[in-house]
């Protein structure tokens, strides 16, 4: 009985977004065949989809550019953003030298930075992948340092009073009490980095989903553009999803899925 | 056997305790009573080493408590349960022996948690027992450590008081049974001599001991001892004390 009624209840958590995708589609279709919508201005789905299944190759491999750039960036903005909240929570100086600084940039729109990478690195992969870096990085710094500030001081004088040492305290203690918020990060991170991608390939890149955005418009071929899009959503999802499921996996072994 | 000669323990703008001298013996359970912010809690972290007195010496079976630390022989229980909520009850009693460098022994763990009244919740994760058995298994797993000295800061402070109790007879048992030397922080007056061989009356501002009752109760002791007027007498008597050295402030 329990087990019918959730899956019923799973049943409908994917039943209802479906519908709505559905419906919305078919609203764009209707639109665009019945109000005679030129094809320059919104193609139908068709259009979309012979454009997308016409030219696989096309997609693919400027799918596999992009997903290069995400991955290379977000490897290197993760590697960097981990050492430096680690450095923030431990080290008293740096933390009240740099944290006011790393609060402020974050209000600085990013995507504003692109231009001026353009000038320093010049335009290749390089310049993208820094880009990606700098984009993912920020999110994750901030909510590692603010994890790892988590547990509680009652902790740190438990593992004080059988004399552990600093380390064993990281590892045991803060470090699995930070992970929540450091999955939290990296789905903010991983967003960011498809969105840093695309924007660094309008700027630097000659290849690419966010290059193919940029030559449908250039040719006002809007089905390409809408191709490259449902690509890139695809790209994303897919990327958010691999997040999630190394979440699950983690916060299981540790012991903190509760679910 | 603890030691405190002369300890003062002074911070940036206040001091929190002033020339405390205080011997706790072997197998002794001493209760340590006082209003809030009278400095009991700076005292249990004194002796436990983790606040330096700024004059005076502490001394656990006459090393420094950092050595006694590292010998595993402070085994401190906090008013927040402190356990891993990412741990079950079993491998959190465990987990402090391993951090200690001690072999871990599951199944005296089993057992002491058995013994505790935690059987069937060995595997149960914190957040799914209530504050009572909570409490039980971070007392279990001060015990587990196999410390000799066990600091208790108002483990059950945040208990209701039918559990408050239930957990002081059993603590009573426990002690009787392990041999540990307690020294046990409470603000309240009732708890205090019903556990304690000795209860120590703390206040002022810095606070000092202001005096120092030999419990004189029945042992074993059950919830009996609560409606006898022996242990009624006894708590008004601490209760005066603490009342004085209250109103001279």
């Amino acid at each position: 009985m329990a087990t019918s009624e959730r899956v019923r209840a799973a049943a409908a958590d994917v039943l209802y977004p479906a519908s709505a995708l559905c419906v919305g589609i078919a609203l764009w279709w209707t639109i665009v065949t019945f109000a005679d919508v030129p094809s320059f201005v919104l193609p139908s789905p068709r259009a979309v989809a012979a454009q997308l299944l016409g030219n696989p190759t096309l997609y693919a491999h400027n799918a596999w550019d992009t997903l290069e750039k995400v991955v290379y960036g977000g490897v290197v903005g993760v590697l960097a953003g981990f050492l430096l909240a680690a450095f923030v929570a431990y080290v008293p100086w740096f933390r009240r030298a740099i944290y006011p600084s790393l609060v402020t940039v974050r209000v600085v729109p990013k995507l504003a930075i692109a231009p001026l990478l353009l000038i320093y690195l010049g335009t290749g992969t390089t310049t993208a992948t820094v880009f990606v870096a700098l984009v993912t990085f920020f999110p994750l710094v901030l909510s590692t340092a603010a994890g790892l500030d988590r547990a509680p001081a009652e902790h740190h004088d438990l593992l004080r009073s059988v004399n552990a040492s600093t380390l064993e305290r990281i590892a045991y203690v803060d470090v699995p009490y930070a992970l929540p918020d450091v999955f939290a990060g990296l789905k903010q991170s991983v967003t960011l980095a498809v969105v840093g991608a695309v924007v660094a390939e309008w700027v630097v890149a000659d290849d690419g989903l966010g290059f193919i955005i940029l030559l449908g418009s250039e040719n006002v071929r809007p089905e390409v553009m809408l191709a490259a899009l449902v690509v890139l959503l695809l790209e994303g999802l897919a990327l958010y999803g691999v997040v999630v499921l190394a979440q699950r996996g983690v916060l299981r072994w540790v012991g903190l899925e509760f679910e | 056997m603890i030691e405190l000669d002369d300890v003062t323990v002074a911070f940036e703008d206040f001091t929190a305790i002033a020339d405390v001298d205080l011997r706790v013996g072997g197998d002794e359970f001493v209760t340590v009573v006082g209003p809030s912010g009278c400095g009991k809690t700076t005292l249990l972290r004194t002796i436990a080493g983790l606040q330096e007195p700024t004059t005076g010496t502490v001394c656990i079976d006459g090393r420094p408590p950092d050595v006694a630390q590292a010998n595993a022989d402070v085994g401190f229980v906090f008013q927040q349960h402190t356990l891993l909520p990412w741990k079950s009850a079993l491998e959190n009693v465990v987990f402090l022996r391993t951090m200690a460098d001690d072999p871990p022994e599951r199944e005296r763990a089993r057992a002491l948690l058995a013994s505790m009244g935690l059987e069937g919740f060995e595997d149960a994760r914190p957040q799914a027992l209530s504050g009572g058995m909570k409490q039980r298994v971070a007392i279990a797993r001060a015990i587990h450590l196999g410390a000799d000295v066990l600091l208790m800061d108002e483990p059950f402070g945040e208990l209701d008081e039918i559990t408050r109790d239930e957990l002081g007879v059993e603590i009573r048992a426990l002690w009787r049974r392990e041999r540990k030397t307690v020294v046990f922080v409470t603000h309240s007056v009732p708890e205090a001599v019903f556990l304690a061989d000795r209860c120590v009356v703390m206040g002022g501002q810095p606070g000092r001991i202001q005096r120092t009752f030999e419990v004189d109760l029945p042992t074993p002791r059950d919830e009996e001892v609560f409606g006898s007027g022996a242990f009624q007498r006894q708590v008004a008597a601490v209760r005066r004390t603490l009342h004085e050295t209250h109103g001279h402030e």
